[in-house]
């Protein structure tokens, strides 16, 4: 488990070409990630789903050519992920969409930060053995 | 004599005969003495006669993601196997030294051939040992175990249990033109996965237009649908109306600006 700093948050940056090719990269660290912070095999599984929504929606909107940018932030029984890119004129999140209505579903939290320049999906999930 | 019992009777009458054709056949298989051809059609004989254990066998291994004909199929490699090998002198039913290596052979073939994506043999290991513990643990614990305690209960890390997971996704890669399996003829992936009509956004469009075009004059309603509905060129359009193909231009562009404006004052 990551503990190194015992009780300090643990941070974890991956910037990856916008490119849906990589998305399986940060399936996979997510999930890494997720196992070391002691998720039980369901939040993992749902993680992986959330963290596939959040990462389409992002590369729908980043401009050709950038990086995406994927935060991490660990704290025992959660973790929070915010998946970034460049995006010049980034359009108005659709709420109503299915890939929108998974990501809620699937997380504890979720937002979308739009703004000219640049489009974020944050999302984060609490471990299930935490919450009871 | 009950239904039950003639049916019985029926059963084992069927049975008998299944058995003493098998022995009949088997005679001849072994039979130094018989041509190559008689040989080889005894075997051929044996193997049909022995297909619905086979049958019987797959029917076993359905609803795991692979095809019952596929199953049949390698089940009857096993099959044919048994034949070969049977060593009639040992006294045992053929039956009952055909199946495990029938259920063998489809075994292997979910172990060996299932996989989409060829993954080491310790991984394919792996992934069955976590997914057997993870039955287990979530059976005892009452929820979904988490990797560690998976990794307890196996006895190896948790780096492991984490790889074994990856190469799990590997088992079930599926193509989009594979069709959901249920029924013959069904929907293949490709063709399940909707998409809106590509008219669809226009909809809405076209029907804010319409009343817009409605109030053209005349002469630029008409170059605007040969233009857009003819889909004639500027310098037929000309030649149409009897105007310089440069004058078209001008109106066309005039007409959408109007058309233009005229829709977004309305928004």
């Amino acid at each position: 488990m990551i503990t190194s700093g015992v009780g300090a948050r643990s941070d974890v940056e991956l910037r990856l070409p916008a490119d849906g090719a990589y998305a399986a990269v940060l399936r996979t660290l997510t999930a890494g990630l997720a196992a070391r912070l002691d998720f039980t095999m369901d939040d993992i599984e749902d993680l992986r789903i959330a963290v596939s929504e959040a990462t389409a929606m992002v590369l729908d909107e980043a401009d050709s050519g950038t990086d995406l940018v994927c935060q991490f932030r660990l704290e025992p029984g959660e973790l929070r992920l915010e998946c970034s890119a460049a995006s010049e004129s980034p359009s108005t999140p659709d709420y109503d969409s299915f890939g929108w209505q998974v990501l809620t579903t699937l997380t504890t939290d979720a937002s979308v930060d739009a703004a000219p320049g640049h489009y974020a999906v944050r999302l984060a999930l609490r471990s299930s053995l935490d919450q009871q | 004599m009950t239904d039950v019992e003639s049916r019985e009777g029926v059963r084992s009458a069927a049975l008998e005969a299944t058995r003493r054709e098998n022995a009949r056949l088997f005679m001849v298989f072994r039979d130094p003495d018989v041509s190559d051809a008689e040989r080889e059609s005894a075997r051929e004989a044996l193997v049909h006669l022995h297909l619905p254990l086979v049958e019987h066998c797959a029917r076993r291994f359905r609803n795991r993601g692979e095809p019952f004909e596929d199953l049949v199929q390698v089940g009857t490699i096993g099959l044919i196997k048994s034949v070969d090998r049977f060593d009639t002198d040992r006294g045992v039913e053929f039956s009952t030294y055909a199946t495990p290596t029938i259920i063998g052979e489809i075994k292997r073939y979910f172990r060996d051939k299932g996989w989409a994506i060829r993954v080491p043999r310790r991984l394919q290991e792996l992934r069955m040992q976590i997914s057997a513990s993870t039955a287990e643990l979530t059976q005892s614990l009452g929820r979904s175990p988490t990797p560690r305690e998976i990794a307890e209960a196996i006895g190896c890390s948790v780096e492991e249990i984490i790889e074994g997971l990856e190469s799990s996704n590997a088992y079930a890669t599926l193509s989009l033109d594979a069709t959901d399996g249920s029924d013959e003829g069904g929907q293949s992936m490709l063709e399940a996965i909707g998409i809106d009509d590509a008219a669809l956004e226009h909809v809405e469009i076209r029907e804010s237009v319409k009343p817009l075009l409605e109030s053209l004059p005349p002469r630029e309603k008409k170059i605007l649908l040969l233009r857009f509905f003819k889909n004639m060129t500027q310098s037929q359009i000309a030649a149409e109306i009897g105007v310089s193909q440069m004058h078209v231009s001008r109106l066309l562009t005039r007409t959408l600006e109007q058309l233009r404006a005229s829709l977004e004052t309305d928004d």
